[in-house]
């Protein structure tokens, strides 16, 4: 076992035990049961033929299965990248300042570990947690919507995993903040920060024709090249788990872009931890 | 200078700058050479300020040298396979409240690469006196998660144990399994590294010492060689006596008594004549026995003078 999977399963076992992690994962859960408790659906031949929530009456008209729960799926992808994420991000935002936090760096540094896997294995850990929450989601959504109609939308997942993206960018941000300002309150401004650099970067163009022609509208122009196009991949995501088809050259861009900004990042970071004296 | 081969710890002109936002770098360690040799029980004292952590992160590769060479158990201290060989107690560990010392001290044992079965750690907790604690680390005392720290230090039977404050917040009881731990692992074969304010228990457990002061090695040696260096008066005034002119002078007070730390006759005779010119009449004077203390007090008033 190598030392990075060490340090991510030593994070795993100390995360796991924090109760916003343990809300989120309850929180999950609860919506799912009562989901798959309370909504029922009538499929016949593919279509469903009525929906009540509660005993509620949603509707009554005949819709063929997929476009029924299409926003479904669509509004899940959307909650677990932003809800989910935001949630996410904010009940770990103390992660790596904590690494980093007296008495505790010392005895980290002391073990036969390096600096870039202590790093790597904290950033790796803490993005894997995430996909573990979203897949948990969206798993149990596949199974609860899957098992009452018989479809399974199995495109739902890498929707989940595409959004999963984004949590990515924003944790990469969270991390790099905390080598230059050992705060969870700082790490969650870069989050915040990197999400809405990232949702303008989406809309770049439009959003520089607010700014008059001229030096303003260049530098909107190119200072938010470098970030990833933050709305462009949770509304990707969510029309593919909503079943549309996958543009794979754009998708591609997009992830390559996410992927870019990440290492840029980390790098940044390692960089940094590297001349870093405790 | 060539020091010794079978040292656990060398040190070669060692410089260590902390730079600061504004204003020059603020130098911690002025050039300082030291070797412990393998197998030394060393304690490191000196006043606050003087290096002692510093000289301790260099060694565990947490800070690194602004100039000057150090070599830890053979190699660099950077070197993941030497810190393998490393057990280390900080001053105050940060420790993972939801969890307990059994998962703790999987957790570092994993790090350590090792594998150390369940009867091994329950016998390692056993030792430090945590035996049958199940509890969470969150709820543990200052001195309880002193002795987790002290297991996980343990863990591996390591070449070099790096201990910083060990018995603090430990009871006077409980300080002495600690220093019935370190003996052992002494007798094992261990290098001990011990910084601790507790004067008394580095003269019980080390057989070398060092004394730092202003980030220079003052002086270095075993026990009884630096106390047959160092010169101890007991000293009784008379008349108008201010203390804190007498302080200032290297007098400490002690009852009705003053202790003074000096290198010679010579210093002492200087203090007394300034002493007396103060108003206060020397009325008793005879030498007294030296221990650490008075060894720290005179190569602090050495480096003073």
């Amino acid at each position: 076992m190598s030392q990075l999977f060490r340090v991510m399963v030593d994070l795993w076992l100390e995360t796991l035990h924090r109760r916003w992690v343990l809300a989120l994962f309850g929180g999950t859960t609860l919506v799912l049961a009562v989901v798959a408790v309370s909504l029922q659906l009538d499929a016949v031949d593919g279509a469903i033929a009525g929906s009540r929530l509660f005993g509620k009456l949603l509707s009554d008209d005949i819709v063929s299965t997929d476009r029924a729960l299409a926003p479904v799926y669509r509004a899940f992808v959307y909650v677990s990248v932003y809800v989910g994420g935001l949630a996410l991000a904010a009940s770990l935002a103390d992660v790596a300042p904590e690494l980093l936090a007296p008495g505790r760096i010392e005895h980290l540094l002391s073990l036969p570990v390096a600096r870039w896997q202590l790093l790597f294995g904290t950033y790796f850990g803490v993005v894997l947690l995430g996909l573990a929450g979203s897949l948990y989601g969206g798993v149990g959504l596949l199974v609860v919507l899957g098992v009452k109609t018989g479809e399974w939308n199995w495109q739902l997942l890498l929707g989940v995993g595409l959004g999963w993206l984004g949590f990515c960018v924003l944790y990469a941000a969270m991390v790099c903040a905390a080598f230059f300002v050992r705060s969870a309150a700082a790490a969650t401004f870069a989050a915040l920060g990197t999400l809405v650099l990232g949702l303008l970067a989406s809309a770049r163009e439009a959003f520089a024709q607010l700014f008059d022609e001229g030096l303003g509208r260049t530098v909107v122009q190119w200072g938010l090249v470098p970030f990833p196009r933050l709305a462009t991949l949770a509304t990707t995501a969510a029309d593919y788990a909503a079943g549309q088809r996958l543009d794979v050259q754009a998708t591609l861009t997009l992830c390559a872009g996410s992927g870019l900004f990440v290492a840029a990042l980390l790098a940044v970071a390692a960089y940094r931890f590297e001349r870093l004296d405790f | 200078m060539r020091l010794a081969v079978s040292a656990a710890v060398v040190a070669e002109g060692l410089v260590k700058d902390y730079p600061r936002w504004r204003g020059p770098a603020q130098r911690a360690l002025h050039g300082l050479s030291l070797s412990i040799p393998s197998g030394a029980a060393f304690g490191l004292i000196g006043p606050n300020g003087a290096g002692k952590t510093s000289f301790i992160k260099l060694v565990l590769g947490v800070s690194r040298p602004t100039l000057g060479t150090l070599t830890v158990l053979g190699g660099s201290p950077e070197d993941v396979s030497v810190r393998a060989r490393i057990g280390y107690l900080p001053e105050r560990l940060h420790l993972p409240s939801a969890r307990t010392a059994r998962s703790f001290l999987s957790s570092v044992a994993s790090l350590k690469r090792l594998t150390v079965p369940r009867a091994e750690l329950e016998a390692l907790l056993e030792r430090v006196g945590l035996g049958g604690v199940t509890q969470r680390i969150g709820t543990y005392s200052k001195g309880m998660r002193q002795r987790l720290g002290l297991a996980a230090a343990l863990l591996g039977k390591p070449e070099l144990l790096v201990l910083d404050e060990p018995t603090d917040g430990i009871d006077p009881l409980g300080r002495v399994d600690v220093r019935h731990l370190l003996l052992e692992e002494h007798r094992r074969g261990a290098t001990l590294l011990l910084n601790s304010h507790l004067l008394s228990e580095t003269e019980r457990v080390c057989d070398r010492v060092g004394v730092l002061v202003h980030g220079r090695l003052r002086s270095e040696g075993t026990l009884n060689a630096l106390k047959a260096q160092a010169r101890s008066w007991r000293v009784r005034f008379s008349g108008a006596v201010d203390a804190v002119a007498l302080g200032a002078l290297g007098f400490r007070p002690e009852g009705a008594h003053f202790h003074f730390d000096g290198p010679s006759e010579v210093a002492l005779n200087q203090a007394l004549d300034q002493a007396r010119t103060s108003g206060a009449l020397l009325v008793e004077l005879s030498p007294s026995g030296v221990d650490l203390e008075s060894v720290l007090f005179g190569s602090v008033e050495g480096a003073a003078a």
